[in-house]
């Protein structure tokens, strides 16, 4: 093999690749990428058996060929490299990859891409197309309820459904959960159910950049995987076998207290409560009281025996009894951040039943939250 | 200005007792363990006072000293429902209530605007009429003066009755009521530091007052320091409404004979743990340290500890404490008193889970058993699992009459 790539172009897709290494993997060739010629381009391929990521990038071929060289030598040399030319030339006899930009010759050894685990191949004619600026805020908007509990892997991936047009993202770690509804451009006549990890999905996120190109998604029929792909980039992911919980029976139908706050007021409110929370449990006081004639006040009131405590007052419109509920200021933190309109919405039952926060005039999302017990 | 109430319940268990059984009323009597199970007098009535016998004393030396002691067995669960009462009384007068035990409590009343005999006044005789128990009430500018100035009063005392007493400390005359009184009065004073005050010449809180702060650190350090800012009557520790937080919960059984049965042991294990985390239960505890105390034949006495992550999950702190007893107990040596302790409380705030309703229905079986515990008694209510051993004992206990 021998080619010549940009060194822009290379450390871009070696960054996209990168986040499927497995470096402590039994198998060495996991920790490497996999360099290859491919119809007049480079491919750069990582695996860590539960998601593959492949990127190619335009290259002048001269030889075709393919190599694997270990990621975190390969990647920091790239990075080091001056923004020119790259040549790329292996050496077979011995699997060494010579890398030569300006006055730099680099010898990296590397294994045989034979040893490099085969990635599957979609068949695009059976893909979903994907808006790819709706898909990445409807990701934005779940991923983060996910669970990191190793324990209980279903809960470590996200639930999504396709019905014709239609297409929901839903994730819970058992203490909150994010719904996002959504429509597809068109009919696809799909109906799928399928739990993708969320790391997978933030991955296929990143490497769908901000293209105005659709991204297609495809379910290799009973293969237990999803693929995305664009032009540029393709990734493919271990689907997660089990029971999604029945989170529609969690979702209260009603509420009793409705609030409207300013979106950034209480976003700002919690980050500053945040503050003196986290050295704490993380809670959050919440006192919705209702003020004569004029809109509520509502007190958020974060205390840590060691630091101190703090009082915050926003305004906000009630409608509903006054309410006293504690919550985990992160969880309330992170679901403001995915909230994009001036307004939003908390509404509740009870301190000791689920809340919901969404949108204001906007149905597509729904995070609901369980409060904390505090005395 | 600030006025600080200290309030103590006169002989609390004893005052209770005889609220049950009037036929107890001016009699010596002592709540407490039975002497053939080496008990220990929580409380006595002042009538058995008059004989020498005081709380933490073996109930057989109580008797010796007093031959028509009555013993009565004590029922916390029924002590701390009259406390919670006293406690709600007092949370009338002000939200500025902070408890320090089960019978002991100071209120801030600065923003009441009566005068502080007035005040006293009134809250012993809600106290008297609500929950009809006799407390005597210390009242001064600050929680050092308001507590001794109780200690005071309530040692004025003589009688078969109950002190019902109320001292009070006009601000500004604080030294001059300190002045003749034993250092021992003072809080952190204990008979070391007494004794060694009265080597220094220094024998009433008015010679520690003027005694040098120099020499005090020298001899005492910071305490030293303290102790003289105590003496002039000086303290700023404000209230903190709501009850002090224990450090920790703790029980301990003595074994009427020393046993080396093990069944016994890890039987009583579960008990004390089942009451301690009723006890964590009740002021929303979670606990991150658990230790056991064995106590040998010879009275040499050991402690094990362990650390966990908060929890109040009774099966769990029972786990722990047995691993304990396990490692401890590798000799078999023959056991005298068995104690089971948590320590490192922190107030629980849980974060709520959407499904975890296991976790959410035991919780309910726990406040359950508690709830019915607390109105019926201490063992009429547990596990399944915890009936086999339970039975075994008695059937035990059957074939070998003591």
């Amino acid at each position: 093999m021998k080619v010549t790539v940009t060194q822009q172009q290379l450390a871009h897709g070696l960054s996209l690749v990168s986040k499927a290494i497995a470096p402590r993997s039994t198998l060495p060739v996991l920790a490497n990428v996999l360099l290859a010629t491919d119809e007049g381009r480079l491919r750069l391929s990582a695996t860590n058996l539960e998601m593959a990521i492949t990127c190619w990038i335009g290259a002048k071929i001269e030889e075709e060929g393919a190599i694997t060289v270990p990621s975190r030598t390969f990647v920091d040399l790239v990075s080091a490299l001056p923004q020119e030319d790259v040549t790329l030339d292996d050496i077979i006899k011995t699997n060494t990859l010579n890398v030569h930009c300006g006055k730099n010759h680099t010898d990296i050894k590397g294994i045989d891409a034979q040893e490099f685990p085969p990635i599957p191949v979609p068949d695009l004619q059976d893909g979903v197309s994907l808006n790819v600026s709706d898909f990445k805020e409807m990701i934005q908007q779940v991923t983060f309820a996910a669970s990191s509990d190793e324990a209980r892997p279903v809960l470590q991936g996200v639930l999504m459904e396709i019905n014709d047009n239609k297409l929901s993202l839903v994730a819970t770690d058992g203490f909150r959960i994010s719904v996002r509804k959504g429509e597809l451009s068109g009919a696809t006549g799909k109906s799928h159910k399928l739990i993708i990890p969320a790391r997978a999905l933030n991955e296929a996120a990143r490497i769908a950049g901000n293209s105005d190109e659709p991204l297609v998604m495809v379910v290799p029929p009973s293969r237990g995987q999803v693929i995305f792909h664009t032009t540029n980039a393709e990734l493919v992911s271990q689907l997660i076998d089990g029971n999604f919980p029945d989170y529609k029976s969690i979702m209260p139908n009603s509420y009793k207290t409705m609030v409207t706050f300013s979106t950034p007021a209480l976003l700002k409110a919690c980050r500053q409560a945040e503050i003196i929370a986290r050295e704490g449990s993380n809670v959050v006081v919440m006192n919705v009281m209702p003020e004569n004639g004029g809109p509520a006040r509502v007190q958020l009131s974060a205390q840590s025996e060691e630091t101190g405590q703090s009082e915050i007052v926003v305004d906000a419109a009630l409608s509903g009894p006054e309410l006293q509920i504690a919550f985990n200021v992160k969880y309330l933190r992170e679901a403001l951040d995915v909230i994009n309109t001036p307004n939003v919405i908390l509404e509740a039952n009870a301190k000791n039943t689920p809340a919901m926060l969404c949108p204001a005039g906007d149905n597509s999302f729904q995070h609901i939250v369980m409060p904390m017990h505090v005395n | 200005m600030s006025t600080i109430v200290h309030l103590d319940l006169d002989a609390f268990f004893c005052a209770v007792e005889e609220r049950r059984n009037p036929l107890l009323r001016g009699k010596c009597f002592a709540v407490g363990g039975s002497p053939q199970h080496r008990g220990v007098v929580s409380s006595c009535s002042y009538a058995a006072r008059e004989y020498g016998v005081h709380s933490a004393m073996p109930m057989s030396q109580a008797i010796r000293l007093c031959p028509d002691l009555i013993t009565v067995p004590g029922s916390h669960s029924l002590y701390r429902q009259y406390s919670h009462h006293v406690m709600a009384v007092l949370r009338q007068f002000t939200t500025k209530v902070e408890q320090i035990s089960i019978d002991e409590a100071f209120l801030d009343v600065s923003e009441v605007e009566i005068g502080a005999r007035e005040i006293g006044q009134a809250i012993q005789t809600r106290v008297n009429r609500e929950v009809h128990l006799p407390c005597s009430l210390g009242i001064a500018g600050n929680k050092l003066v308001a507590k001794i100035a109780n200690d005071y009063g309530k040692g004025q005392f003589r009688g078969n009755g109950f002190p019902n007493a109320l001292t009070v400390v006009t601000t500004g005359m604080e030294a001059d009521f300190l002045r003749l009184l034993p250092v021992r009065s003072l809080w952190g004073v204990g008979p070391k530091t007494a004794s060694r005050l009265d080597e220094m010449g220094i024998s009433t809180i008015g010679d520690l007052a003027v005694s040098s702060p120099d020499t005090m650190f020298r001899s005492f350090g910071q305490t030293g320091l303290e102790l003289v800012q105590h003496a002039n009557g000086r303290d700023d520790r404000p209230v903190y409404p709501g009850s002090s937080q224990s450090k920790s919960i703790s029980e301990e059984h003595t074994f009427p004979i020393d046993t080396t049965d093990e069944m016994k042991l890890r039987e009583q294990i579960k008990r004390i743990v089942r009451n301690i985390t009723r006890r964590m239960n009740d002021q929303r505890l979670r606990a991150s340290v658990v230790r056991i105390k064995l106590r040998w034949a010879d009275f040499e006495t050991i402690t094990r500890q362990r650390s966990c992550s908060a929890t109040d999950d009774m099966n769990l702190i029972d786990q722990l404490a047995e691993s304990l007893f396990d490692q401890a107990w590798a000799l078999r040596q023959p056991v005298r008193l068995i104690g089971v302790g948590v320590a490192g409380l922190s107030q629980k705030s849980i974060q709520l889970n959407l499904w975890d309703v296991e976790v959410q229905k035991n919780q309910r079986i726990f406040d359950t058993m508690a709830d019915i515990s607390v109105r019926f008694g201490n063992d009429v209510i547990l596990f399944g699992k915890d009936l086999q051993t339970r039975k075994q004992n008695e059937e035990r206990s059957n074939e070998n009459p003591p």
